[in-house]
């Protein structure tokens, strides 16, 4: 039996509890959660080109004001292991292509479909909440012990499940296009990269540059100056 | 590090924060009725960004310390956790929200793109660089300086961080950025070149409204690329 597909949901729950409830040390960033998978399915090349696109968007996401940001833990997660599970049986490289835009779409949507189960674990916590502070008033030796476990395992298990559920119904419902348009997806990968690499750039660059000339100037000194040393080291 | 294990909109970080005052609690309370009460208290509304928050957490330490000492009253702690907290997360979410996370995933995404794993690598340690040393001294330190833990050198240095952290974000922006425009001098690449000034361009455009967000962008601009994909 191949393991990956479990490691994968696994570690979507992982990603889930170092988001936010557990540390948060940027283990469930898209790049990294990437990389670990691609060497779990052995394919770090295309872990890589969904890793770097999800990561992209992911650091132009920003939680502004009340607005609950996109799930890219779960979604970074799920987007290279439907990429990954989708391009194990592909031996060219057109193909693989083609499953790493299926597999940053997937990523993209589960991104977006993971905010309501964040609200919905938050509004569960509510009651939790208010049940510890009646306990401790009520002369309960660790509510808050147990209240926080309670809160762990919960965010574990809506992330491991999420991203299993994902996953089925990604490969369930893309095998058939990956296999069969691979051509076409192919060429959609090659025009939907570099838009999306560039809209999420430009999003951080705005977030760095703050209306700040000095700032701008420096961006672009660095960017034609990188530019340059690259066009020369080339030739 | 479990501050927002049960994280929610009523009280938002309140149990993470008093369970995490509770080991403090123990040693300066040996009553565990009133303890308990105190806990009580402060499962209360708390709010700020997660790892400032062990500064607040030390300075609320020694005042509950100087409380059970009877030389601070009850309404000072929670007046001092109500001004810490805003005071934190104003200056703890522009340090990692908006500069050392995109800092950090500019940098992995910069070595990714040689296709190693480095990439990775580099991104978590750069982000917790910061994150773990301002999470494991922040508690001593506010314990240290008490409710002016904001009103000295730290802020200062922080702020400095964050302008100085900015600025190389600028500087590493171009250089990815002219990686990318120039990862090979062949007349392949200027299809994804041009595609990838045209994707800058709309999204420097798209940065000007909050709504809809990036991800809500990159969703339609990857349908209309399946469509192309189909059509051409």
């Amino acid at each position: 039996m191949n393991p990956a597909p479990l490691v994968t949901a696994l570690l979507g729950g992982v990603a889930a509890l170092d988001a936010a409830p557990v540390g948060q040390t940027m283990l469930f960033q898209p790049l990294v959660t990437a990389t670990l998978l691609g060497f779990v399915w052995g394919d770090l090349a295309t872990a890589l080109q969904v890793g770097i696109v999800l990561q992209v968007l992911a650091a132009s996401t920003q939680p502004v004001g009340s607005r609950t940001p996109e799930d890219y833990a779960t979604g970074g997660v799920v987007g290279a292991g439907l990429a990954l599970a989708l391009a194990a049986h592909e031996p060219f490289t057109m193909a693989r292509q083609g499953c790493a835009l299926l597999g940053t779409l997937g990523g993209m949507i589960a991104a977006v479909g993971g905010v309501p189960l964040i609200k919905w674990q938050r509004r569960h916590n509510e009651g939790l909440a208010r049940w510890c502070e009646q306990a401790l008033r009520a002369g309960d030796a660790d509510p808050l012990g147990r209240a926080q476990v309670a809160g762990v395992v919960l965010a574990f298990a809506v992330g491991v499940s999420y991203t299993a559920l994902c996953m089925g119904l990604g490969v369930s419902l893309l095998s058939g296009p990956a296999s069969h348009e691979s051509i076409r997806l192919a060429r959609a990968w090659a025009l939907a990269r570099p838009l999306w690499l560039g809209l999420g750039l430009a999003q951080i660059l705005s977030a760095f540059l703050q209306r700040r000339l000095t700032r701008g100037v420096v961006f672009g000194a660095a960017l034609l100056g990188a530019w340059l040393f690259l066009v020369i080291g080339a030739h | 590090m479990l501050l927002q294990a049960t994280f929610n909109y009523e009280r938002q970080q309140g149990i993470g924060w008093a369970w995490a005052l509770s080991p403090a609690l123990e040693r300066v309370v040996p009553d565990p009725v009133e303890r308990r009460e105190r806990l009580a208290e402060h499962t209360a509304y708390f709010n700020t960004q997660p790892t400032l928050a062990s500064f607040a957490l030390g300075a609320v330490a020694r005042l509950e310390q100087q409380r059970a000492e009877g030389t601070v009253d009850p309404d000072t702690v929670g007046r001092v956790k109500g001004a810490l907290g805003p005071a934190l997360a104003a200056i703890g979410d522009r340090l990692f929200w908006f500069t050392l996370r995109p800092f950090a995933a500019c940098l992995g995404i910069l070595f990714a793109l040689g296709g190693t794993a480095l990439g990775a690598v580099v991104l978590w340690l750069t982000y917790n660089a910061v994150h773990l040393t301002l999470r494991l001294f922040g508690v001593g330190i506010g314990h240290d300086q008490g409710p002016s833990v904001l009103g000295g050198t730290l802020r200062t240095r922080l702020e400095g961080l964050v302008r100085r952290l900015g600025l190389l974000g600028c500087a590493l922006l171009g250089v990815l950025v002219a990686a990318l425009m120039a990862p090979g001098i062949d007349s392949s690449d200027i299809a994804f070149q041009a595609t990838l000034v045209g994707g800058l361009l709309f999204g420097m455009l798209s940065a000007l409204r909050s709504r809809p967000s990036p991800t809500q962008w990159a969703l339609g601009l990857g349908a209309l690329c399946l469509i192309a994909g189909w059509l051409r």
